[in-house]
């Protein structure tokens, strides 16, 4: 499903990524791991396509076809979903709308039909329901005076909305006590599925105890340099990642 | 002629048509749309009223904001009063060049709603006189679409004890335009709640408000963003003076404005001058561009550009119009809707 080659990017001028590889095939849940400043949030934005992060070499290859020359609203129609670390805020949007104008942007995109708010609101409650996303939650303004652990409830109640074949997620755990990554943990492995494929960018094994993955690629100076099963991150968590990078070099 | 209007000429004439050079016009430089014949040859604008539950009275000779306004006292040949004395509600549009006056009067524990348009081109200055009575009510709905001439609304009003002035402006500029408000909050209790939006594409609307809280417990609210694109100019200048003895008043001015191209400007300047003491006053000022993050999020939900911008613009002058009266709300949004 996701196939990236000799991959080099970065923001501003600056190379961040220089040379990752990987492949993701479909079913599959992936953990990318990495400390601070090593790409991850990087290899978001490039998956994303945010505005100013540019490829200068190697290539994405999503569903057998060229990622990058998408742009950043039709790569979500062709579902590809990004669970943001810093889920934004905006006043004077509510919720539900946001809810509403983004699947039916999805759906436009795809040629479907769209959903009238009657349908949207039934299909959001069913979901917010187990995510624990309030009704009042889905009145207020996008984000605005929700909770971190609420942020992250909604960005994975749009996981579950969106429906998307890949989904990227982008230290999911920060900022979470136990009871809130659990409830997060759950809402995200009730989406696994055989059709989609997800990578799970984290700095932390904790949330890796309760989403668990497939395989674990290790991110250091903007190159994957260790991979290995689900066991990878309890070592990587005994022996720290300074170990764990000159090991492998 | 009267004296008092004698003397506006003449006061007017000394000075001459306000331009860059005068602080209060810097950044709306009259003088190089209008000279002073062409306002005092202007002549008389024509005018629709539609209005239930008011008497009509006669124009008077009231007072006025600024120097336009004392123009308008002087030259104007024509206009109008309203007087309410329960509940009226008033639909006034002026769509031609010209000046007039304008006198309104609600009366102790009256409520006045007046919603006024504003259209065409040309030169346009209207006076306004307001005086509003203990606890009564003036909401004051304005319009003013775009144009390619000078428009200019000039209102003059006195607040007696309790009694609140409601503003709720839409503003779409002109080659230069301007409303320019002096509000004094004269007796105790009494209040003024201003806000607007001004949807500017290359053109020019400016917004000079001066409130007095001349008494004790007074209080004021001020809340004005801008859109501004092309080579568009946006003006809001606040000023706010609280007077010696006018203890335990409370005010609060927010100013924002989002430029949409490198080209567009906008001054925003709040000015305060405070003489008494145990007074709350707030502030703020902003000038930015769209947010980035803001504008990925959306965009990473599939959201395409353009719909993502204007879904974050609306959002941006929407909280101007929180908890206006449904009704009225429908009748700015609409041709902010046609402007975006």
């Amino acid at each position: 499903m996701l196939e990236i080659r000799n991959l080099h990017a970065g923001v501003g001028g600056k190379e961040i990524l220089k040379g990752l590889n990987l492949t993701v095939n479909a079913g599959e849940v992936h953990a990318i791991m990495g400390p601070n400043g090593s790409g991850k949030s990087t290899l978001s934005y490039v998956l994303a396509g945010r505005a100013g992060y540019e490829i200068t070499a190697g290539s994405i290859t999503y569903m057998g076809e060229d990622l990058n020359a998408l742009s950043t609203e039709a790569r979500a129609a062709k579902g590809v979903f990004l669970a943001m670390q810093y889920p934004v805020e905006i006043p004077g949007v509510t919720t539900l709308t946001f809810l509403k104008t983004a699947l039916n942007a999805q759906r436009r995109a795809r040629g479907e039909k769209e959903m009238d708010a009657m349908s949207v609101l039934k299909r959001v409650r069913g979901k917010a329901a187990e995510l624990r996303v309030s009704e009042e939650m889905l009145k207020r303004a996008l984000n605005v005076g929700f909770s971190g652990g609420e942020k992250k409830r909604l960005e994975i109640l749009q996981m579950s909305l969106f429906e998307p074949r890949l989904a990227v997620l982008d230290e999911t755990d920060s900022g979470l006590d136990i009871d809130a990554l659990r409830l997060v943990a759950e809402g995200v492995n009730a989406l696994r599925s055989p059709e989609r494929a997800m990578l799970v960018i984290t700095h932390y094994q904790r949330l890796l105890d309760y989403i668990v993955p497939d395989k674990i690629h290790v991110l250091s100076a903007g190159r994957i340099v260790k991979e290995g099963g689900k066991e990878l991150a309890l070592e990587l968590e005994a022996k720290g990642y300074e170990q764990i990078v000159k090991d492998a070099a | 002629m009267t004296a008092l209007r004698a003397k506006a000429a003449e006061d007017f004439r000394a000075r001459g048509v306000p331009h860059r050079r005068v602080e209060a016009w810097k950044y709306s430089d009259l003088r190089s749309a209008v000279d002073a014949g062409q306002v005092e040859a202007a002549g008389a604008a024509a005018w629709t009223v539609e209005a239930e539950g008011v008497e009509q009275i006669a124009p008077g000779e009231g007072g006025f904001a600024g120097a336009m306004g004392e123009a308008s006292l002087a030259f104007a040949d024509a206009g109008f009063g309203l007087r309410a004395a329960k509940a009226g509600k008033a639909r006034v549009h002026f769509a031609t060049p010209g000046q007039a006056r304008v006198r309104i009067v609600v009366e102790p524990g009256a409520e006045l709603e007046y919603i006024e348009t504003a259209d065409g081109g040309g030169f346009q200055n209207i006076g306004m006189d307001v005086s509003i009575g203990e606890g009564a009510v003036f909401t004051h709905v304005r319009i003013a679409r775009a144009g390619d001439g000078v428009r200019i609304a000039d209102v003059n009003a006195a607040v007696a004890a309790r009694g609140t002035y409601r503003l709720h402006a839409a503003h779409f500029g002109s080659a230069l335009s301007r409303l320019e408000l002096k509000i004094a909050l004269n007796g105790e209790g009494a209040s003024a709640h201003l806000s607007g939006v001004s949807v500017l594409d290359n053109r020019h609307a400016d917004v000079t408000t001066h409130i007095v809280h001349a008494a004790g417990g007074t209080e004021s609210t001020q809340l004005f963003k801008h859109v501004a694109g092309g080579k568009a100019r946006a003006v809001y200048q606040g000023k706010l003076t609280v007077a010696q003895g006018a203890d335990g008043s409370d005010s609060r001015q927010t100013a924002k404005a989002l430029l949409l191209d490198e080209r567009a400007e906008a001054d925003l300047k709040p000015e305060l001058e405070i003489f008494a003491d145990d007074v709350k006053c707030a502030h703020g000022a902003a000038v930015g561009d769209l947010d980035a993050d803001s504008l990925f999020y959306l965009r990473a939900r599939g959201i395409a550009e353009d719909e993502a911008r204007g879904l974050l613009i609306r959002a941006f002058l929407d909280e101007a119009f929180d908890g206006v009266r449904d009704d009225l709300r429908a009748l700015l949004w609409a041709p902010v809707e046609e402007a975006l």
